[in-house]
């Protein structure tokens, strides 16, 4: 893999590289088996029972059923289809993804805040459910800083105000929707233990191929249709089937949990070591994001002072990726929603960078980027003193 | 054509003197666009040793909807130069400037009739205006530009950076590649500004600058320097003045016949001389001779390309350069970017000036410029009326 040999990538919360053994099941529905799952002779059967697979194996990683997985076109679509489907109040995190905002702010909402280690209160969430909540969405992890929420807590508190509502004799429904695209593969997304009714995931964030989702709805919940058509999806998102890309996501999928615990281990070890050097390098330097409860490749690190996005551009010079803080470094009012919930100055939240590792980090390429990042970082200090 | 050795050279001693006048390093303030011209032209300055920062211009640019940032690009290849040459960077923000010196004006020209030119508006107002101003308040001495353009500032500033008044005007020159020479886009600045302007690419063919490109590992430059109204994009200038201008149905009108030979949606969108796009079948080869813009009405001529040519120009608002008016008498002249300079004498009236071309040349639309030179020197102009 190119971005292998010439790079080392520490930006794997924005995109993955697909997995071999992901492209390998894909490939047969890429070229032979091109066939439309729903023709009637018997190769275009067998393609749609490959897809029908995939589906199981979608819902038997995260613990649901075939019937309760819709596939989309990724997360986004996902998000748009949980929210679609409920017309009343709904609470959201105000440092959620973005087509969680939007979506949210179509409608009545309420944003609960944060701490500043970006975890989110259980009571808060409480406090925050009126009589017309509809929807409590919650991100499982934060694509920015790291912090995992306590999901199964705000279950609980979801769950006491549904029986609280049916104790009454109110049919208003309540559900917890997590968008769990970051978490995938690092923390465990077993959709019962975490206790959420609907989950958003994407192929694209765990080594699968882009524009492939899915939204697990448990059989309880009734999603409204968002795209009309040739009624594919139980009629709730039409449109022929994406077999290779299902497949793909299946197998993504099906390996992150499988790999998850060694691989999580594994990559906490990197994180820690690299936050440790650039931490000795740069006292100074502030770590964001919950101590324990955050991804374990991720590492959120800002340089007082420091331009990030120049420390971006220096890097890429000496072929390591990362991320900054700010998604659109060319507008000062868009700097990151997040760092701005977290309570973080903007003179802080300019200078930070996103460092998230994956597949493609190894102990030798990690100290490697861990002695650049410190290089530039100090050229930027020098430069500033001149 | 000069060297990049003589560039070198030129800068390196122009820097040291200036140095040894003002007792400190000169400093400049660089306008980068992330495109090759403006990126070899900081790395040029700073390997001369000037104190160098580069600066990218945020200028007004069409709102589409749903896009985010549209400048984001331009800005990140602009910084990422910047970053890579260990410059300083700032970003000035001349948005509401912009929106009223260039696309106000621009907007207003069209509603009466004319066919402007924003992109000399915005180097008067914008980049040799309030972004000279703003590097000047910022306690630099000079900007810079990658124009291909020379000047005399590399002598007139020795009394500057001394402290002392400029003893001479400084002089604005074609370019050594008459190909890429861009003084049709600068003929508006004030003395003030070219006093206080370096062209460190004046001197250079554009094969030299991307030569040094390569030297100066600034090869990922982006290839093309943008072109032409930045700000209209990829909307086009019928869209862009859509949004100002409602359509308005008129009719299209033989000149010569009186007949109505067609219909429009807003004499607007009509130049003086434009043949495509009138949509008029027939065969005949309409041309736009001329518009009534109080009865929205586009008159056509049917004729050649050479029937629509012009001996003279009558020149309104005239700008130049050294401050006072040159005298009449044999000039060079180009009414756009790129043109052969053409023979043409000058004379001088109270508010307007009149070109008489030594041959016929094609007609221009009022509105736009006409820039006026002797031998290497480019003198300033004025405005077809």
């Amino acid at each position: 893999m190119t971005s292998e040999r010439d790079f080392i990538y520490l930006d794997h919360a924005a995109a993955t590289p697909l997995d071999a053994r992901v492209r390998e099941a894909m490939a047969p529905y890429e070229s032979e088996l091109f066939f439309n799952p729903s023709s009637p002779y018997a190769p275009a059967v067998a393609v749609r029972r490959a897809y029908e697979q995939a589906r199981a194996d979608l819902a038997h990683a995260i613990g649901g059923k075939p019937a309760e997985v819709v596939i989309t076109a990724g997360a986004t679509e996902s998000i748009n289809l949980a929210f679609g489907s409920f017309a009343g109040h709904v609470v959201v995190l105000e440092i959620e993804h973005a087509s969680v905002l939007a979506c949210a702010a179509a409608r009545d909402h309420t944003f609960v805040r944060v701490n500043k280690h970006g975890l989110v209160s259980p009571d808060d969430i409480a406090a925050a459910i009126r009589p017309d909540t509809e929807l409590v969405s919650v991100g499982l992890a934060n694509n920015e800083i790291g912090t995992v929420q306590p999901l199964r807590a705000i279950s609980e508190v979801v769950r006491a105000e549904r029986t609280r509502r049916l104790r009454d004799g109110i049919t208003i429904p309540i559900v917890l929707h997590t968008d769990a695209s970051q978490g995938a593969g690092q923390v465990n997304t077993d959709a019962a233990t975490l206790g959420v009714d609907l989950m958003t995931l994407n192929a694209a964030k765990i080594y699968g191929p882009k524009q492939v989702g899915l939204l697990w709805a448990h059989r309880d919940v009734r999603l409204k249709p968002r795209v009309l058509g040739g009624g594919q999806e139980r009629g709730l998102r039409s449109g022929t089937e994406n077999v290779a890309g299902t497949v793909g996501f299946a197998r993504a999928l099906t390996l992150a949990v499988a790999d998850r615990k060694r691989e999580a281990e594994r990559l906490a070890g990197l994180r820690d070591a690299l936050q440790r050097e650039l931490c000795a390098a740069f006292p100074q330097a502030v770590v964001s994001g919950h101590k324990k409860h955050r991804l374990p490749g991720s590492l959120h690190i800002a340089f007082p002072g420091i331009d990030a996005e120049r420390i971006v551009f220096k890097l890429e010079d000496v072929g390591v990726l990362v991320g900054t803080g700010a998604a659109c470094a060319a507008n000062k009012d868009t700097r990151s929603h997040v760092l701005t919930a977290i309570g973080m100055p903007p003179e802080l939240a300019d200078g930070s960078l996103r460092l998230t590792l994956g597949h493609l980090s190894t102990e030798e390429n990690t100290a490697r980027a861990a002695r650049l990042i410190i290089e530039a970082v100090r050229g930027e200090y020098e430069r500033m003193a001149r | 054509m000069g060297t990049a050795k003589e560039t070198r050279n030129l800068l390196a001693t122009a820097r040291a003197r200036w140095e040894a006048a003002a007792g400190r390093t000169p400093r400049v303030l660089v306008g980068m666009s992330g495109g090759v011209d403006s990126s070899v032209t900081a790395a040029l300055l700073a390997e001369a040793g000037f104190a160098v920062t580069g600066a990218y211009m945020k200028n007004w640019i069409l709102d589409v909807p749903g896009m985010r940032c549209p400048w984001a690009d331009d800005l990140a290849d602009a910084k990422r130069v910047a970053v890579r040459l260990d410059l300083d960077f700032r970003v000035y923000d001349f948005q509401d400037a912009y929106k009223r010196a260039v696309v106000d004006y621009l907007v207003a020209e069209y509603k009466a009739g004319r066919t402007p030119n924003p992109d000399i508006m915005c180097n008067q107002d914008v980049k040799f205006g309030i972004f000279l101003d703003a590097a000047l308040d910022d306690g630099f001495d000079f900007v810079a530009t990658g124009h291909y353009a020379r000047s005399t500032v590399w002598e007139t500033a020795n009394g500057l950076m001394a402290g002392a008044p400029a003893a001479e005007p400084t002089r604005l020159l074609k370019a050594a590649d008459a190909r890429k020479d861009q003084t049709f886009f600068l003929y508006r600045m004030q003395q003030r500004a070219l006093a206080r302007t370096l062209f460190p690419l004046g001197g250079l063919a554009k094969t030299d600058v991307r030569a040094l490109a390569e030297d100066f590992g600034l090869a990922n430059a982006r290839k093309a320097d943008s072109q032409g109204i930045c700000f209209v994009g990829e909307a086009g200038i019928r869209d862009f003045l859509s949004l100002y201008v409602p359509p308005a149905p008129g009719a299209i009108v033989d000149e010569d016949t009186g007949d109505v030979v067609g219909y429009h949606d807003g004499a607007i969108n009509f130049t003086i001389g434009q043949r495509k796009g009138l949509g008029i079948g027939g065969g005949a080869r309409y041309y736009v001779c001329r518009k009534d813009m109080d009865t929205n009405t586009v008159y056509v001529r049917d004729g050649e390309p050479s029937a629509h040519r012009a001996e003279g120009l009558v020149l309104e608002d005239p700008a130049w350069l050294e401050g006072g008016a040159p005298t009449g008498g044999v000039c060079q002249v180009r009414t756009h970017h790129g043109e052969v300079l053409c023979d043409a004498s000058l004379s001088v009236g109270e508010d307007a000036l009149r070109i008489d071309f030594a041959h016929p040349h094609d007609a221009v639309a009022p509105g736009q410029s006409c820039v006026i030179y002797r031998g290497d020197e480019c003198l300033g102009g004025g405005i077809v009326a």
